[in-house]
């Protein structure tokens, strides 16, 4: 009997070994924005390896470059030399499809191939808190990809320009810019992520997003031009820009009033309502798809 | 020593809870396929061993107790709370090891743990320390650090396991968790899950389709087969009802066991030796006298254990009958 204290005496200083843990614990909502969090993070290609890093940056680079040109161009006595919110669209759509191309399966195939899944919906997390936290985060990469450049444009151009109107100008022009950005994220990031989520393997759901992308804007495209480029105002002009997601999302713009000047779709005159209602349309069934993905996920 | 400081290690809170109890659990798969079959069945703290051949529902099970499958009819409740209501709460509590594999290989078994723990609801600098303890736990120092792609598969197991433990779950699930495994590394993984379960305080439900394997670390059998319940019984009662002498003579094994029936013991053949039923010491005097009576050579005298899966297997065929 005398050997037992010490015997639990020496129990209780060998005890380095397991701790529990009786602290607080996030909530729901926490845990998705950390699941966002994340993800955004590795949108960007923070946490994985330099090649995961390449095409973001590159992507980026390449938008913010004419921001950096029309800041010289400012300084030189010129005017503004891009739109706010018509800010490049070619080159735009370039980057967004790119960069969803890259980075969409990153976000969801990954998670399939590696069937990494049920170990998420084993944690206090609901069904939809998983595709929620993916398109916040992409949707957050895709806003740091469009406005940015357009706050550069911003900041390059009033550094030269002379006067609280000027500047007040600038602010008010820039305002609807920003507001196209968020649509052109929010609607890239449902269709990037509901198009990467069909497959676990990366290369396929790349080639599905960029493929998607490309061809229904090339479709469009070409119906603009048969019917006779962005300045016609023929019917037939009107709606040919309804055949892709980044033309819908340019025809709402001019719908919205911006100019058709720098944009790609002819003005949709009456059928503006049509491209917004479409813009809506599409975006409730990229994001019920992506619910109706992660609902059936195979839980084996 | 009294009896209540006689468990090694802490003792989980609520000891008198059972960490999970089901009433006429029915799960019916489209198809349809019966997963499970009006199972009742109550399990209490412990390390309780869920076994039952490749599609007897051990899966499933483990589904309808994360809440990740409604079960079709019948109630589930995990640490006193039902699994269809609150299932968010009961998967603060729980641990999971799938089956199958898990892990995506370009990321370090390090931050991948952290963020699972994240996902656990682990504030950061808590996941952080409890990702790093928990992967020193199951045994991985310094390779922590790398891709878990360059793993071996037993490595990669630990790896499952650490992300079930990083929680700081009540409960540990693990589906199967020597998948995979070289003998050697079976060995080491059981130990890891008996040491967790005598010293952690954590219960632990072990599904496997190898009894002879899990009854080394199991208090308790659960045994499943066809969706119904075989028998769930303490791993001492189990062997408490399988202690047999077998007793090898040279000659005259037919006339032993006539003597041996005679003084009121039934006695089974089993190749070269008779197997008697081990009521006590006097089972051991009855035998010898037997023995001596009939003067016979007697060349072996021994204390055996029928495998637990040999009554199981009995067990499921008088179900099926």
């Amino acid at each position: 009997m005398t050997s037992q204290p010490t015997a639990r005496a020496t129990g209780v200083i060998h005890d380095l070994g397991y701790r529990g843990y009786d602290g607080p614990r996030l909530g729901r909502m926490q845990i998705v924005r950390a699941l966002a969090w994340h993800s955004f993070r590795s949108a960007w290609g923070f946490g994985r390896g330099v090649k995961g890093k390449i095409v973001p940056a590159l992507v980026f680079v390449a938008m913010f470059l004419p921001a950096l040109v029309n800041a010289f161009a400012v300084a030189r006595g010129n005017g503004r030399l891009f739109s706010y919110d018509g800010y490049l669209p070619t080159l735009r759509i370039a980057a967004i499809t790119i960069f969803i191309a890259a980075q969409a399966p990153e976000l969801v195939s990954r998670d399939l191939r590696s069937r990494v899944l049920p170990l998420y919906f084993c944690r206090p997390l609901r069904r939809i808190d998983y595709p929620l936290a993916k398109y916040l985060a992409l949707t957050g990469a895709l806003l740091i990809l469009v406005e940015l450049p357009l706050i550069g444009l911003y900041v390059g151009t009033i550094a030269s320009v002379h006067g609280g109107s000027a500047v007040w100008d600038q602010t008010r022009a820039l305002i609807p810019g920003l507001g196209v950005g968020v649509m052109w994220a929010g609607l890239m990031a449902a269709v990037g992520l509901v198009l990467a989520s069909a497959t676990g393997r990366r290369a396929y759901s790349t080639g599905i997003v960029a493929i998607s992308c490309v061809l229904t804007f090339f479709l469009a495209l070409l119906l603009i031009q048969a019917e006779g480029g962005s300045t016609a105002t023929a019917t037939g002009a009107r709606v040919a820009g309804l055949f892709s997601p980044f033309t819908i999302l340019d025809g709402v713009r001019v719908w919205l009033g911006g100019s058709t000047q720098d944009g790609l779709v002819a003005d949709p005159g009456r059928y503006g309502p049509l491209y917004g209602l479409l813009a809506v349309i599409l975006l409730a069934a990229c994001l019920g798809g992506l619910a109706a993905r992660y609902r059936k996920v195979s839980q084996s | 020593m009294p009896p209540s400081q006689a468990p090694p290690g802490p003792t989980p809170p609520g000891t008198a809870l059972p960490v999970f109890q089901t009433t006429a659990l029915t799960k019916v798969y489209p198809g349809p396929v019966t997963a499970l079959d009006g199972l009742t069945v109550t399990v209490m703290p412990g390390v309780t061993g869920l076994v039952g051949a490749n599609g007897a529902g051990k899966s499933t099970l483990i589904k309808i107790l994360l809440g990740l499958v409604p079960p079709t009819k019948g109630q589930a409740k995990v640490l006193g709370r039902d699994c269809q209501l609150s299932g968010e709460a009961i998967r603060t509590l729980l641990g999971y090891m799938p089956e199958h594999d898990c892990l995506p290989p370009d990321v370090t078994a390090t931050e991948f743990v952290t963020h699972l723990g994240r996902i656990s609801g682990l504030p950061p600098t808590v996941a952080k320390e409890r990702a790093a303890e928990s992967l020193r736990h199951v045994g991985l120092h310094e390779e922590r650090y790398r891709l878990i792609g360059t793993y071996s598969t037993g490595m990669k197991q630990r790896v499952k396991l650490a992300q079930a433990l990083v929680g700081a779950p009540r409960l540990l699930l693990l589906d199967e968790p020597t998948n995979g495994l070289d003998p050697a590394g079976r060995t080491a993984m059981l130990e890891l899950i008996g040491r967790i379960g005598a010293e952690f305080g954590i219960s632990i439900v072990v599904a496997s389709h190898l009894l002879g394997e899990i009854e080394r670390i199991c208090d308790h059998l659960v045994a499943i087969d066809g969706g119904r319940l075989l028998r769930a019984d303490s791993m001492t009662s189990f062997t408490q009802a399988s202690q047999v002498l077998a007793v090898e003579v040279e000659e005259g094994l037919d006339r032993l066991r006539a003597e041996l029936a005679a003084r009121g013991l039934t006695a089974t053949t089993s190749a070269r030796a008779l197997l008697v039923p081990l009521g006590g010491d006097d089972t051991y005097d009855l035998v010898r006298d037997c023995v001596a009576a009939l003067s016979l050579p007697l060349c072996r005298l021994e204390q055996r254990r029928h495998q637990v899966e040999e009554l199981f297997r009995d067990e499921g065929e008088m179900l099926r009958d």
